[in-house]
Parts: C-alpha cells; sequence; structure tokens
C-alpha cells in the first residue's frame, strides 16, 4: 500500500498542472456562478441601450465587466452640466457639450477589453419610423430602455412584442410506499438494517426517506408546464423545437418503460456512505440516466420524424428535465392599461392622486401609504439620483444576465423599489 | 484631470438630481431636516466619511459617495489587486495588478469626480487607534470578513460617550455572495449591533475527517485530503500558500490522482482553488445593487433629507427578486453590546478544554482563541506564553471544580475588544 502510495505522488508531480489563462482567472468569481455555458451566452449577446443616462451607464457597467458580448448606445443627447454632475461614465466638467453616447461609450469600454461598443447619434423615432431600423432594432438579443416617453415606448414595445421569443428553459424526483403503514414498515426496514446502534448512515437514511414519498413522480408545477397550450403568434424554429420537447417529456413520461417518471438526472447528492457504494450508486444513476436519455430521443425521432433539433440542445433539455420553467412575458403596458401621459409639468400631487384613482377606478378608497410614495415622486419628480441609479443598475443587471444565461429565474411583473424604507416589492404578476 | 471651474470642482447644476432632495422635505422626511443651503454645506465641506474596504463593495460605494456629494472620504484597505478582481472591481484596470486597492481606488476616483478629497490607507483596521474612528461622522463596511467587521463593530460600540452625542458612529455594513446581498445600519448601543446577529451566518462546510481519510465520494473531499492531509506529510513544516499557483497545482495534480483512484469525477483546477481558499462567487450586479443601498442609507444618515433603513435589508435575486427588510433585535446578552451574562448549562464533567471548544464552536458565540477568567483568577489565558504555560494545566481540570453552581466566567478574546460573561450552571 505505501509503495503504491509512493508512486502516486511521483507520478502527479512530475506533472504540475499551470494555472488556468487569463481570461478564466478574470472571470473565476462569475464562472463558479454560470459556468462556461453562461459565459458563452453573455459573450455572443448583443445588447442596445436606449439613453446614456446615469442609471444606463450603471446598467451597462454591470454587463461590460462581465464580458457582454457587444452593447451599443443609443442616444442623440449632448452632455448637460447636470448628466456630468451624476453619471460616474461621463469624464465630468469636460464631458459638458459633448455627446453622451461617445464620452459614456469610450468609458464604459476602458473596464474590459474583450467587449464591443458603439455609440449610435440616431434619434430613436427615426429609427422606428423606418423598416430597416426597425430591422436593426430586432437584430439585438436584448433592448434595455431608461425613462423613454410614453408614446415611443408603445411603439418600441410593440415592435418588440410582436418579434416573439423563446421561452427559456432553466433545470430537480418514483411507485413508492404510499400509506402510513408502508411509511412506517420502510422506515422499520432500514432501521434493522443497521447492524448496531446509531450508525449515522442508517439514521441519515431514515431521516431522508420521506423524500420516497413526499414528491409525486412528476412535481406539480412540471405537469402544469407540460400541459400548455402554445402561443398563437409564436412561430419561430426555438419555439417549434421547445415545444416538441415538451410533447416529447409527455409522451416519455405516459411511456410504459419510464414508470410515469421523469428521466433521472446523472447526479447523485451525496449521502454518508463507503466509497464503493457510494460509486457503485453513481454508475447505476448514470445508467439509467444515459437509457432514459436514449428512450427520449426514441420517442422524439418517432413523434417528430421531420424535425431536426441540435443534439446538444435536447441532452441539457433531459438533463434538466426536472428544473423547467416556463416563463411568459406579457406586453409593455398590459397592467396600467391607460396609460399615463405625465410630463415633468404636470407632476403635483393632486395630479398623481388624480392619475392613481383613475388607474384603479373611482370607487376605491386609497391607502394612507400611497400619499407617502405620492409626496417623494412629487418631491423630486426629474431626479435621477446616484445611489437609485446604482441600485436599479445592479437590479437590471443581474435580470439582463437571468434572461441571457438562461441559469436564474427573471422577474415576471413589475419589480418596484421604495429607498425610503428600504424594500422591494413584485406587482402584476401575470 | 481636466481644468474645472473652482477649487471644490463645482458647476452649476453639477448636484441638479441630488438638489431635488435636499431643497425641500418629503413626506417621510424628520422635522429635523434642514433643506438647502444648510445640509448641503454639511454634506459637501464638513461630514466626513471612513469606507472600510476598497474591493467589490467598496469600489462601488466609493463612486457613489462621490456622485452623491461626499467629499471628504478615507478608505482603508490591505489588499492589493489580482486579476480575478478585475470582473468587478471596475475603478482598476490589468495594468493596477499587484498595486494597492485603497490607493489605485482613491486616485481614479480623484480624477474622475472632481473636487472630491479620498484620503487611502493600505493597511489594516486594527493598526488605527479609537481617535482616528472619532473624526468620522459615519463608517460604511464594504468586507469579505467576518473577523474585521466583528472588530470594527466592537471598537465602534465601545467609542460611544452617553456624554458626548457624537461619539456615536453609525456603521452601514453591507456583503455580497452572488446574487444574494444584505445591506443594514447599526446604531452602536441604540440598535442591534453586528455581534448581535451573529447566529445567522451560515456554518461553514466542514468534511468530517474520516470521510476525507476512508471514504471520500466528492471531489471536495479529494481536494480536502490533498490540503490537509497530504501537504502537511509530504512537505513537513512548509506553509501551504493558497496564492501560490504552483501550490494549488500541486494539491490538484494530488487531489486528481486520488479521485481516479476511488472513480469520483469532477476534480478540477477552480474547484481546487474554490475549496483551499474559501472562494465565495462575487458579480458586478449584486455588488451595485449592495453598495447602492448602504450609499443610499449613508446619504440619507448624513442629511436627514428622508428615513433610513430600520436595520436589516436583504436581497436574492437568483428566483426573481426576493428581499426581506426588517428589524433586528438587540441581543440582551451580546458580549459587545449587551453587558448580561449568557446563561449555559453544561456537565459537571465537562472539562475546561470542553468549554473552550464549545465557545469556539457555538454559533452565536464564535470566539477562536478565549481566554478564562473568573474574577481575578484567572482560568485559562492564551497570551502571554508565560501565563498561557502557567494556566495551561487548568484546561484538564473539570470546570465544576473551578466554577461554584451558577457562577460567572468571564470570555475574552485577544483579536476582539469584547468580554463575554458566562453564568454557569451544571446538569
Amino acid at each position: 500500500m505505501l509503495k503504491t502510495e509512493s508512486i502516486d505522488i511521483e507520478q502527479a508531480t512530475t506533472h504540475i498542472q499551470a494555472q488556468p489563462d487569463n481570461k478564466t482567472r478574470r472571470y473565476d468569481r462569475q464562472l463558479r456562478l454560470w459556468a462556461a455555458s453562461g459565459q458563452a451566452a453573455l459573450e455572443s449577446a448583443r445588447l442596445l441601450v436606449i439613453s446614456a443616462s446615469a442609471t444606463s451607464t450603471s446598467i451597462l457597467k454591470n454587463l461590460v465587466l462581465p464580458g457582454i458580448g457587444h452593447f451599443t448606445i443609443l442616444d442623440p443627447k449632448k452632455v448637460t452640466p447636470a448628466d456630468a454632475g451624476n453619471n460616474f461614465f461621463l469624464n465630468g466638467h469636460s464631458s459638458i457639450g459633448k455627446f453622451r453616447a461617445e464620452e459614456a461609450v469610450s468609458l464604459l469600454r476602458e473596464l474590459n477589453d474583450s467587449v464591443d461598443g458603439i455609440a449610435d447619434l440616431r434619434n430613436l423615432d427615426d429609427i422606428l419610423a423606418k423598416e430597416d431600423g426597425r430591422e436593426w432594432i430586432q437584430s439585438f438579443s436584448l433592448v434595455i430602455a431608461h425613462n423613454l416617453d410614453q408614446d415611443i415606448l408603445d411603439t418600441l414595445s410593440q415592435l418588440l412584442w410582436e418579434n416573439p421569443t423563446s421561452p427559456s428553459l432553466i433545470v430537480h424526483n418514483g411507485a413508492l410506499p404510499k400509506t402510513y403503514a408502508e411509511k412506517q414498515a420502510f422506515k422499520a426496514n432500514i432501521r434493522n438494517l443497521s447492524q448496531k446502534l446509531d450508525e449515522e448512515n442508517f439514521e441519515e437514511a431514515e431521516a431522508q426517506a420521506f423524500r420516497l414519498w413526499s414528491e409525486s413522480p412528476v412535481p406539480s408545477d412540471i405537469s402544469a408546464t407540460l400541459n400548455l397550450p402554445r402561443l398563437d403568434q409564436s412561430s419561430s424554429t426555438s419555439s417549434t423545437a421547445f415545444h416538441a420537447l415538451l410533447q416529447t417529456l409527455r409522451a416519455f413520461i405516459n411511456s410504459p418503460e419510464s414508470s410515469g417518471c421523469l428521466p433521472l438526472t446523472s447526479t447523485l447528492p451525496d449521502m454518508k456512505t463507503d466509497t464503493e457504494s457510494y460509486v457503485k450508486l453513481q454508475i447505476m444513476y448514470k445508467e439509467q440516466a444515459k437509457g432514459d436519455n436514449a428512450l427520449f430521443k426514441t420517442i422524439l425521432k418517432k413523434e417528430f420524424p421531420d424535425l431536426s433539433i441540435d443534439e446538444a440542445m435536447v441532452d441539457a433539455f433531459v438533463k434538466n428535465a426536472h428544473h423547467i420553467k416556463v416563463l411568459r412575458g406579457r406586453r409593455w403596458g398590459t397592467w396600467d392599461k391607460d396609460p399615463a401621459s405625465l410630463g415633468p409639468a404636470n407632476i403635483t400631487e393632486e395630479a398623481l392622486r388624480t392619475e392613481v384613482q383613475s388607474l384603479v377606478g373611482q370607487g376605491v378608497e386609497l391607502p394612507e401609504q400611497l400619499d407617502d410614495a405620492i409626496g417623494e415622486i412629487a418631491r423630486a419628480p426629474t431626479a435621477d439620483l446616484p445611489n437609485s441609479a446604482a441600485f436599479l443598475g445592479g437590479m437590471v443587471a443581474q435580470e439582463a444576465i437571468k434572461m441571457i444565461t438562461k441559469q436564474y429565474v427573471p422577474v415576471n411583473g413589475y419589480c418596484v423599489i421604495d429607498l425610503v424604507e428600504t424594500w422591494t416589492g413584485i406587482v402584476g404578476q401575470p | 484631470m481636466n481644468g474645472s471651474s473652482s477649487s471644490s470642482g463645482d458647476w452649476h447644476d453639477r448636484y441638479y438630481h441630488v438638489d431635488q432632495i435636499l431643497d425641500r422635505p418629503g413626506p417621510r422626511t424628520d422635522p429635523s431636516f434642514l433643506a438647502g443651503d444648510e445640509v448641503k454645506d454639511f454634506l459637501r465641506n464638513k461630514c466626513k466619511i471612513l469606507v472600510i474596504g476598497a474591493g467589490g463593495l467598496g469600489c462601488e460605494i466609493l463612486a457613489n459617495l462621490a456622485l452623491s456629494g461626499f467629499k471628504d472620504i478615507h478608505v482603508i484597505d490591505m489588499d492589493t489587486i489580482d486579476i480575478s478582481n478585475l470582473n468587478r472591481q471596475f475603478l482598476f484596470r490589468q495594468k493596477d495588478v499587484g498595486q494597492p486597492k485603497a490607493i489605485v481606488a482613491a486616485e481614479f476616483i480623484m480624477n474622475r469626480v472632481p473636487g472630491v478629497k479620498v484620503t487611502p490607507y493600505y493597511g489594516k483596521i486594527q493598526d488605527k487607534d479609537d481617535d482616528y474612528y472619532l473624526q468620522f461622522n459615519l463608517v460604511i463596511c464594504g468586507l469579505d470578513s467576518v473577523e474585521a467587521r466583528r472588530w470594527i463593530n466592537a471598537t465602534l460600540v465601545n467609542l460611544v460617550d452617553p456624554e458626548n452625542p457624537e461619539s456615536l458612529k453609525p456603521l452601514i455594513d453591507g456583503g455580497t455572495e452572488g446574487f444574494k446581498g444584505q445591506a443594514r445600519v447599526i446604531l452602536p448601543t441604540v440598535s442591534s449591533c453586528y455581534e448581535c446577529s451573529l447566529d445567522m451566518l451560515n456554518k461553514p462546510t466542514a468534511f468530517p475527517i474520516c470521510t476525507i481519510a476512508n471514504t471520500p465520494r466528492l471531489p471536495e473531499h479529494c481536494i480536502e485530503w490533498a490540503s490537509v492531509l497530504e501537504w502537511p506529510k509530504v512537505h513537513g513544516d512548509k506553509k501551504l500558500d493558497t496564492d501560490d499557483p504552483e501550490h494549488i497545482g500541486w494539491l490538484y495534480s494530488m487531489a486528481l490522482a486520488r479521485a481516479k483512484e476511488f472513480k469520483i469525477e469532477g476534480v478540477t483546477w477552480s474547484l481546487t482553488q474554490g475549496v483551499v481558499k474559501n472562494i465565495i462567487p462575487a458579480i458586478a450586479s449584486t455588488n451595485a445593487i449592495i453598495a447602492a443601498s448602504c450609499c443610499n442609507e449613508a446619504f440619507k444618515i448624513a442629511t436627514s433629507s428622508a428615513a433610513y433603513l430600520n436595520n436589516y435589508f436583504m436581497l436574492i435575486g437568483t428566483d426573481a427578486v426576493y428581499s426581506y427588510t426588517f428589524e433586528h433585535e438587540r441581543r440582551a446578552e451580546c458580549p459587545v453590546c449587551g453587558g448580561e451574562s449568557l446563561d449555559i448549562t453544561i456537565s459537571k464533567e465537562w472539562t475546561v478544554d470542553r468549554l473552550i471548544e464549545m465557545l469556539v464552536e457555538k454559533q452565536d458565540i464564535q470566539i477562536k482563541k478565549p481566554s478564562l477568567a473568573s474574577g481575578a483568577k484567572h482560568i485559562y489565558f492564551q497570551a502571554p506564553p508565560q501565563l498561557e504555560e502557567a494556566t495551561r494545566p487548568n484546561l484538564e481540570k473539570k470546570v465544576s471544580d473551578l466554577i461554584p453552581d451558577g457562577g460567572e466566567i468571564t470570555v475574552t478574546a485577544s483579536s476582539l475588544p469584547f468580554s463575554l460573561s458566562l453564568r454557569i450552571n451544571y446538569s
């Protein structure tokens, strides 16, 4: 035993591993979150940011740093003294009078050599008015707009809504003991297997036994997803592929060979046991996962003989079948049906209260807290405060990363923030 | 730096946005708010703020404070810039790698935001005395170390002199991990302090030594084996340097060989480094949210322009946006701000050594190297060496032979400026 060990050390140390390349080292702290696949998604994303405001540059900073592929800032305005005071990505006083987009792009690009950034000085109205302009906007993977006027925001959101996006898919476990008596018998069996008292692995097994029966073979949120109808307008190829995969998954669960379960994930959770049994179980797990994957592909081929779907996408779908989630957005403005025509001129407490009353209905009594919110808005109607801009910059960038990497769940609805008492809330969830 | 207009660097409308808040009160503003010139003068000419940490949160904090109108900012950081900082610490560039963070960050802010003075200190917070901390109106922390937070928290609590209201320095503390983070406001001796909430910290994952030595199942077990058992065996007294790529390379090779032997998959360079350095994932966007929240509280406290956070805000961004704002309560037996004795019940058979082990591990105590005394009687002292040697025999003695039922023990720690009173009961 001693001899083999020393040989191992010798072999191992003659081949000292070099540390990872510069890029991996630079992105180390984020690769631990979204791995190479998330990074590749970020690096191929193209972002359009409308306006170079303090909030916009704060958002961009948090996306240029992790290495987004490309960004374009669309903004025809010149830097005002007020802009130079609240925007970190302008050169203070010396930027005044220069184009905001150009000043911001050059300072943002400094943050990361591998990111491509362009300043576009055209007017959004003009772009939206022309067919090639609308196509240009649709060529981006994500569009972020800050403080646009209501009418132009409506036009933009309509354009983007009509260009359908594919549902995001993200990444969770078999006819087991059913009655109380069966469950107790099962637990007692585990206990009897324990050769001497206080064997912690048996205690753990007994404690974890509920997992076998507490979850139905297919979690309810996933069953609901499986029965989701297709969106009428959705005609993109990725949507067709996704719905084919969903139907195949439904057929898989109904097939006699799958015993009504979702495909097995190949990762086995850690448990207190010896190495040999753990590795054996892990191999069994992997074999089953492989078998499930093959069965899935056979069904897919049978049900959709003419459809060609990228093999890697099918593998990712099967592997993550326990964590599928479909998020359906709504067009901007669906919630607040009557668009508010709030210009800076009429932001008085009275005008705001009237506006809210017309949104919620005339008979509805308004809560006292509303006056607090209205009072704060009327106090600083046009203020883009540095801290609020930075807070929003972080939040919007987190959402952008979640949408692009498809590894975390984005907000569905409107996120509202109160930075007086410091809390967030989600309203208008579908 | 550009040839900006005046010595203060201000230009007309520079604070157009911030002044909308400072020129008039809002519905929730405290009546003591002095809207207009007076509050602006205090913020821009008189207020002195200390930022602890010039890393992920620190860079963001410095930029936000500068834009908010704080003009006398001090920053302390003991680290130098590493390439892995560049994905989020946006005041640093590739050419700055190896330079002290505090100095590079201070220069960057002064160049970008004219008229703001940032005074860096490249060193430890423990290097500074009470007089140093007394000069500030506010302290903001963006730290990744629990020990440093406990130290500054205890220092600021000790600084409070009831006769002198100026001695109370509000402490704003931020922390992040991946898509999650928290920000809190601590008013030393008034609200819950950092020590009061020690039990909220996640317990670090510790693998049992028998698993590492005999039954590895995870790649992490193989890495722990390489660093905890094999390194000292092969290298003797040579210390493992987790920043030395050759050392990590050696551990990686050893862990990989062991993983192969046990047919375990998943040992990588990155995982090896992550396990031995206890690396916490960090991204710019989360730091931006938490730093903005901290600076927003600093701005509200410094100006009284709006109510401030009472007193704890936590955010989880992994599944939509979930946040929770609540008032963390003070702990009467907090060793830093409480003063009341903590009742503990132990077996009559426990030795002093066993009691110390408990003090190290207990979630709400976590004192790394505790020294114990009962009145003027030394039970066990970690330092100085003569006293340690003199009290060492007590480690094997039963606590019940030294302290009567209901008797008190005072616990102190060399690394932290506090003392904890324990009332010992026997079961």
